[in-house]
């Protein structure tokens, strides 16, 4: 049996400077780790059509540095880079982040995997150096709880439709 | 994010704390400026100010009654907003999902060869 995992990661906002997203995946936590820090598997997966991924590359070490290019279908190019400060697999890497469209913004992005009983969970954390780095995550979300209450606002005027 | 461009006035209307609070007064009915004031602690001027914000990019409506005006939610201008959060959260899980996908068809082949 194989549990439907789509769709379930969990989102949440533990502190002013963080967002942490987890999902499970039904698979050896090599196997994810693989995933997640090779190319050749990146570019597979990396994209949503019709956005393409023009560029992967991972130098998965200490001080070594990754980057990745999407074009979407504007012709827009984004592009997440940094370099490695802790790389242990298959359990965990730490590095910095930089998305080129927010260029002041400092983050380091955690990525940490955990193996129990086939499943492996994935947590990936964003740690942002001020809060406005972290705005800039959620946009109009000034606070901790203002996600959760724009949600109550939003749930009390237009129902659940 | 870039999902957001085509709505972003309306995030950046409630992505002040002083005019979240001024959209939550007014869910529970139609006020005057002064009413507002009363209830949190700014001065006439800067309500006012919120308010045109709100008004322009049409999350609050208003109408004047004798010399008073009386403002209200226009609830439908949240939409994007609602739209834009179930969005964030689906555009994670599409690219957690194609992940997932990508293992387990991974997994069919028997294993994956490494290095």
């Amino acid at each position: 049996m194989t549990p439907d995992r789509h769709g379930s990661a969990v989102i949440t906002f533990p502190n002013e400077l963080e967002v942490v997203i987890s999902r499970k995946f039904d698979a050896p936590i090599a196997l994810v780790f693989d995933v997640l820090t090779k190319p050749e598997h990146v570019t597979r997966w990396g994209a949503t059509a019709p956005d393409r991924m023009t560029e992967c590359s991972i130098d998965l070490r200490v001080g070594g540095s990754y980057r990745s290019s999407f074009v979407v279908s504007d012709g827009t190019v984004f592009s997440i880079s940094g370099t490695y400060l802790e790389v242990e697999p298959p359990v965990r890497t730490v590095e910095t982040w930089h998305f080129n469209c927010w260029p002041d913004v400092e983050a380091v992005e955690t990525m940490e995997l955990h193996e129990r009983d086939a499943v492996t969970t994935f947590t990936w954390r964003l740690a942002f150096s001020d809060q406005a780095g972290r705005d800039r995550m959620t946009e109009f979300d000034g606070q901790q709880d203002s996600l959760d209450e724009m949600g109550e606002i939003l749930a009390s005027l237009l129902g659940s439709s | 994010m870039a999902r957001a461009s085509t709505t972003s006035d309306v995030f950046n209307a409630v992505g002040d704390a002083n005019r979240r609070a001024i959209l939550d007064l007014l869910l529970t009915g139609e006020k005057a400026v002064g009413a507002i004031v009363g209830q949190i602690s700014l001065p006439q001027p800067q309500v006012s100010t919120h308010l045109r914000v709100l008004g322009d990019v049409g999350l609050v409506r208003s109408r004047a009654e004798g010399r008073r005006r009386l403002y209200c939610l226009a609830p439908e201008q949240l939409r994007p907003l609602r739209d834009w959060v179930s969005s964030y959260e689906r555009a994670i899980n599409d690219r957690l999902d194609r992940m997932e996908d990508y293992l387990v068809e991974l997994q069919r082949q028997g294993g994956h060869s490494d290095t």
